[in-house]
């Protein structure tokens, strides 16, 4: 990330020095805008539906679904962490459904929670799994392509589907090899 | 699909409000949590999006297209493609506009009005989702899981193009 900021940072600075100097500040302030705007929205979303996940904790309800999905994402993020693995296995279910906003929550505690126990692993596959967006039904694609006259604006859904489940695939297993093959962590033994 | 959303809420209400648990502070408690937790994310987030900002009015997103441009023509993928294709990682209102134009341009279901969905639909803003997940992490390895990242997005955006020719 370091190396990305900085690459961009010093280009894209030049650039701007000589293009067009007057456009820098206001380029640079309005990505910080975003940042304070898009903390509110954040914000928003993520009270709203770590509110609804305390209120499920409390009724029981987190417990029954986790027994369900536990398993399978305790072995996928190797974590011995219930709760890390319960959080994970919503942030799926959410990011399949397309609820892309109710999936944010639920994956940050899962990635500070795997961060926590030393699970440098679980954070990474996560976040991979998150980055390469795994998502059934591309339902804002769809409905742009129906409000730009589309005979059938449905029509992407399986390649897009193909292509997402083709290349998060490829990035996970990828990532599972290369770090199995760096070092053999303690967590999974 | 649409009524999902609701039906959680009524469904875990119901079964709170059954179990006698208090709804309304457990809502809150939980709420707090959540607010606290994105003030912290905030600096993380100036970074990335100042980043996002400035690659795109430097017009270094467009360099990059263009020094990419002999590269993305022999993988078969239009130039406005690639472009729709860089800018994605970093910005998704960005890429979201450019969507819009495209399909405008050359009509929904063109070659390249599909190409482009196929690739908006696949990919995520990879930057934005590293800061996310990154801040305040501990720092160790997270080059390597970027990097695949990065990986992914360019070989979903050959094989969005690919796809669209066959299908």
């Amino acid at each position: 990330m370091n190396i990305i900021f900085c690459a961009v940072m010093i280009a894209g600075g030049a650039i701007m020095c000589a293009v067009s100097p007057d456009g820098f500040l206001t380029a640079l302030l309005r990505g910080t805008e975003k940042a304070a705007s898009s903390t509110l929205t954040l914000g928003c979303i993520y009270a709203l539906w770590t509110g609804l996940t305390q209120v499920a904790d409390d009724a029981g309800v987190n417990a029954a679904i986790a027994k369900g999905l536990s398993p399978i994402c305790r072995r996928l993020f190797a974590t011995k962490s219930a709760e890390g693995a319960h959080a994970a296995a919503l942030n799926l279910s959410c990011n399949i459904f397309g609820l892309g906003g109710a999936a944010t929550p639920f994956g940050l505690k899962a990635s500070a929670l795997f961060d926590g126990e030393g699970n440098v692993y679980g954070r990474n596959m996560l976040f991979i799994l998150n980055a390469c967006s795994v998502q059934l039904v591309p339902s804002t694609v769809i409905a742009l392509r129906a409000s730009a006259g589309s005979a059938s604006p449905a029509d992407v859904f399986l390649p897009a589907l193909i292509c997402t489940a083709v290349c998060t695939g490829a990035a996970a297993v990828s990532y599972a090899l290369l770090s199995r093959k760096r070092k053999c962590p303690k967590w999974r033994r | 699909m649409a009524a999902i959303v609701p039906a959680i809420f009524v469904v875990v209400f119901i079964i709170a409000a059954a179990k006698r648990v208090n709804v309304f502070s457990s809502f809150c408690g939980g709420a707090k949590e959540g607010m606290l937790f994105t003030l912290r994310l905030t600096p993380i987030l100036a970074g990335v999006f100042i980043m996002c900002e400035l690659a795109e009015s430097s017009g270094l997103a467009d360099a990059v297209t263009r020094a990419a441009s002999p590269l993305t023509r022999l993988l078969g993928m239009p130039e406005e493609i690639t472009r729709l294709a860089i800018i994605k990682p970093f910005s998704g209102s960005g890429s979201l506009s450019l969507l819009t134009e495209l399909l405008k341009e050359y009509g929904a279901d063109s070659y390249q009005g599909r190409c482009a969905c196929v690739i908006y639909a696949s990919s995520e803003t990879v930057f934005y989702v590293a800061a996310l997940y990154f801040a305040g992490t501990n720092r160790k390895e997270r080059a390597l899981p970027l990097a695949i990242v990065i990986l992914s997005a360019a070989l979903s955006a050959v094989l969005s193009c690919l796809l669209c020719r066959i299908m």
